[in-house]
């Protein structure tokens, strides 16, 4: 009997134990970051911008009160001579122990990007335990980092998680911009002889406008937030920003166009069909002709035709071939475009340094500290675009087809 | 020695949970670079030959501890100081593994709690596992290898399902030849982790069905091997080779790179459990032949006594071996792997062998004579 008591006490206490609760954050004493801006002082040092959630002010949504509410986001920002000072040099203005588990996004001031470039800072966010790599870079275009991190968004009331969907969403519709995580552009600057890229997102409107409850209060707010263009990394440094054609053909020769929209001329109307890519898929390969490097760039891709602003009759299969061989032309533009601007830029963001070392390592150790300045540029490169019109919509001939023929 | 008996389906699953021990939770074989799953590989395949020299002594003695047939082999004299010596290394290697664990626990979770804490808790459930005896162990161990593998194979379809892998990655082959390949194998992976099952010399004796050993030590060997480059290679083909080699645990690292459908991720802790699971039963076995080792050099009657002593020794050289992680990956590396693992796994126990044949043969060719 004795022995069973000595047996109970000595479970009792064992629970105590077991609760655990040496390392123990509660929540209410976490300041939950989603997003962090990282800008640069005047004197050299670094600023980071913090978004914290207002737990509170995100569940309860604008059916609650109306108007006179805070705001979901609170903006705490500190700086110092690396991050992690200024991170524990702001624990003097928050009241609770910065979280950063959940931090989703990073944004980068351009003018830090292109002064100072990324390498300085990535150790510190890598090695960070409770920071996942997995977070999105982005770098702030024509703003600092702080103007984007303070900037309230509609719809998605969180800015960082609009930022993330609208990367998402854009990459999957329409390919002018890449959503690129931590780790990737840390494994693409490691990488021999290549450049990386990042996204780049861009505050439109005023910054003073656009920290306030008021501008959520209209229907089309003053200022917002929108993904704008890639930026071309090389050793870590901002040197160029791509848009439009560039932007899409380097996304594109990096094998991560999802959905897009391609426009070609049809019997004299500019851009008169619109075709959209439902799946592609692009490969390079480097060879070696005549002993001179040769890299080949091969691209796939099918799709629908989802507009025709011209009298269009596709129900002749040899009108879908001939729509076929001038997306193909087009396409290809597109690609020589992205490469062109790359070779200008003596930046190898296409990656094909890293083809080459695979296929042909011992070659490429001789080119590879001077890949990007002297043999990158001077790069031969084929490319091969097999496009195909899957389907057309519900529809086959065009309106305009039938309007012309009735009103002859 | 105590009276149990394992069968040889419960040695093969400790056999595993051993070798993946803390093999999973390094960069294995980083040396190699994107070889390193070949490194893997050939370190397991020579591996195979170190087995049967060990096998090949187990048979020699089949009811006799190792520390009992050394003594037989060499000697009174010379034989109990390699005894000593082999209890010395299964206690320090326990540490080792103890101060993965700590070490593992204090990184990546609890960065406030002590060293010792951590591993402490860790020990008391051991030292209780010990005292039940080795039945006991390969019980619960045939119970958690089913969970581990439910975990690796849930992990495995995640990662692929997620898009992570980039074969790329592991390109090119062999980039500077065999040469760095095959010292990574001789330097590392054919040690550890593999013929550090030589621990199981110590646990043979239990075996219920002598004949199955040699299948059952090979085929262990060959799964975990098996597992420990699909690891690899995954770690690899995700993170590529730089940041691999830049990971204090890749595999932690790969595991927090699984994001499927915006919801499922985040799954470190599942890492955490397949990887104290692992580490819990190479300790125990580690432990278990320290344990009866020093009985048996001794003479002591009940084994279970001495966990308490070796048990808390084990607990402090683990805190104590180094001052840092850094320090401690080094002895690890370089220091113990030459000292240590190399002498005492690779080249006394083909020693011990040449001495044994040539006693038995001479013995044998006595008894036909009579």
């Amino acid at each position: 009997m004795k022995r069973k008591g000595v047996f109970l006490l000595l479970m009792m206490t064992v629970t105590i134990l077991l609760t655990s609760c040496w390392s123990k954050k509660e929540l209410t004493d976490l300041a939950i970051v989603s997003a962090m801006g990282i800008d640069e002082t005047k004197d050299g040092r670094f600023h980071i911008t913090l978004q914290i959630i207002n737990p509170g002010n995100v569940a309860g949504g604008m059916q609650g009160g109306g108007g006179g509410q805070s705001p979901p986001i609170t903006i705490y920002s500190a700086s110092g001579d690396n991050i992690v000072e200024a991170s524990r040099r702001a624990s003097d203005r928050i009241s609770r122990r910065l979280y950063y588990a959940h931090t989703n996004l990073v944004v980068v001031g351009e003018k830090l990007a292109r002064k100072e470039g990324l390498n300085t800072l990535i150790d510190g966010l890598d090695r960070d335990p409770e920071f996942r790599n997995t977070s999105t870079l982005v770098i702030a275009k024509n703003s600092t980092a702080a103007d984007l991190v303070k900037t309230l968004t509609p719809v998605d009331k969180i800015p960082a998680n609009k930022v993330l969907k609208t990367l998402e969403f854009t990459e999957r519709k329409w390919g002018e911009n890449v959503k690129t995580s931590l780790q990737e552009v840390m494994k693409s600057i490691e990488s021999p002889g290549r450049g990386a890229v990042v996204s780049g997102f861009r505050l439109v409107g005023n910054p003073q406008q656009a920290q306030k409850l008021d501008n959520l209060q209209e229907s089309a707010p003053g200022a917002t937030l929108r993904a704008s263009g890639i930026a071309v990394l090389k050793q870590g440094k901002l040197v160029d920003w791509l848009y439009g054609k560039p932007a899409r053909g380097t996304v594109w020769i990096l094998n991560k166009i999802q959905g897009t929209d391609i426009n070609i001329d049809w019997a004299g109307k500019k851009e008169a069909i619109a075709y959209q890519t439902v799946r592609q898929k692009t490969s390079v390969s480097a060879q070696v002709k005549n002993g001179k490097l040769h890299i080949s760039v091969h691209t796939r891709v099918e799709g629908d035709i989802s507009e025709m602003e011209a009298p269009v009759d596709i129900t002749n299969p040899k009108v879908i071939t001939k729509i076929e061989q001038s997306l193909r032309k087009e396409i290809k533009k597109e690609l020589r475009i992205a490469i062109e601007r790359a070779q200008k830029n003596k930046t190898d963001i296409l990656g094909f340094g890293e083809v080459v070392h695979r296929t042909r390592p011992n070659q490429f150790k001789k080119l590879k500290t001077e890949w990007n300045d002297v043999y990158f540029p001077k790069l031969d490169v084929d490319i091969t675009v097999e496009a195909y019109v899957r389907r057309a919509g519900l529809r086959n001939k065009s309106f305009l087809s039938g309007v012309k023929e009735n009103q002859k | 020695m105590e009276k149990a008996k394992i069968s040889a389906s419960q040695l093969f699953i400790l056999m595993v949970l051993f070798e993946l021990g803390s093999a999973l939770l390094v960069p294995l074989a980083i040396d190699a670079k994107q070889d390193a799953w070949l490194a893997i590989l050939l370190g397991m395949v020579c591996s195979f030959i170190l087995l049967l020299v060990y096998h090949k002594l187990y048979t020699y003695y089949p009811d006799l501890l190792p520390t009992e047939y050394m003594q037989r082999i060499l000697g009174k004299v010379l034989g109990t100081v390699l005894a000593f010596v082999y209890i010395l290394y299964f206690m320090y290697d326990a540490s080792r593994v103890l101060r993965d664990f700590g070490e593992m626990l204090l990184t990546f979770a609890y960065p406030d709690t002590p060293l010792f804490i951590a591993n402490a808790l860790l020990m008391l459930v051991i030292i209780y596992t010990i005292r039940k005896g080795i039945e006991v162990i390969a019980r619960s161990g045939e119970l958690l290898f089913i969970f581990m593998y439910v975990l690796a194979v849930g992990g495995f379809i995640l990662i692929i399902s997620s898009g992570l892998i980039e074969i790329k990655n592991l390109q090119p082959i062999l980039e500077e030849g065999l040469f760095p390949v095959l010292k990574v194998v001789f330097t590392q992976t054919l040690y550890f982790p593999f013929t550090e099952v030589i621990v199981f010399t110590m646990i043979f004796p239990y075996l219920n069905n002598p004949k199955k050993a040699k299948v059952t030590m090979l085929c262990a060997s060959g799964l975990s091997g098996i597992n420990l480059i699909i690891t690899m290679l995954i770690n690899v083909s995700v993170l590529g080779v730089d940041l691999t080699e830049r990971s204090q645990y890749p595999l932690l690292s790969t595991i927090e790179s699984i994001q499927v459908a915006n919801f499922l991720e985040r799954l470190d802790v599942f890492f955490m459990l397949a990887l104290i699971i692992t580490i819990f039963f190479k300790i125990c076995v580690l432990f278990y032949a320290a344990v009866v080792g020093t009985a048996s050099l001794f003479k002591l009657k009940s084994p279970s006594r001495l966990s308490y002593p070796l048990g808390l020794i084990i607990l402090f050289l683990s805190i104590t071996i180094a001052s840092n992680l850094q320090e401690h990956n080094y002895e690890g590396l370089k220091v113990a792997m030459f000292t240590i693992h190399i002498p005492l796994l690779g080249i006394i126990p083909p020693l011990l062998l040449l001495v044994a044949f040539f006693k038995n043969r001479k013995k044998h060719e006595e008894n036909t004579f009579n």
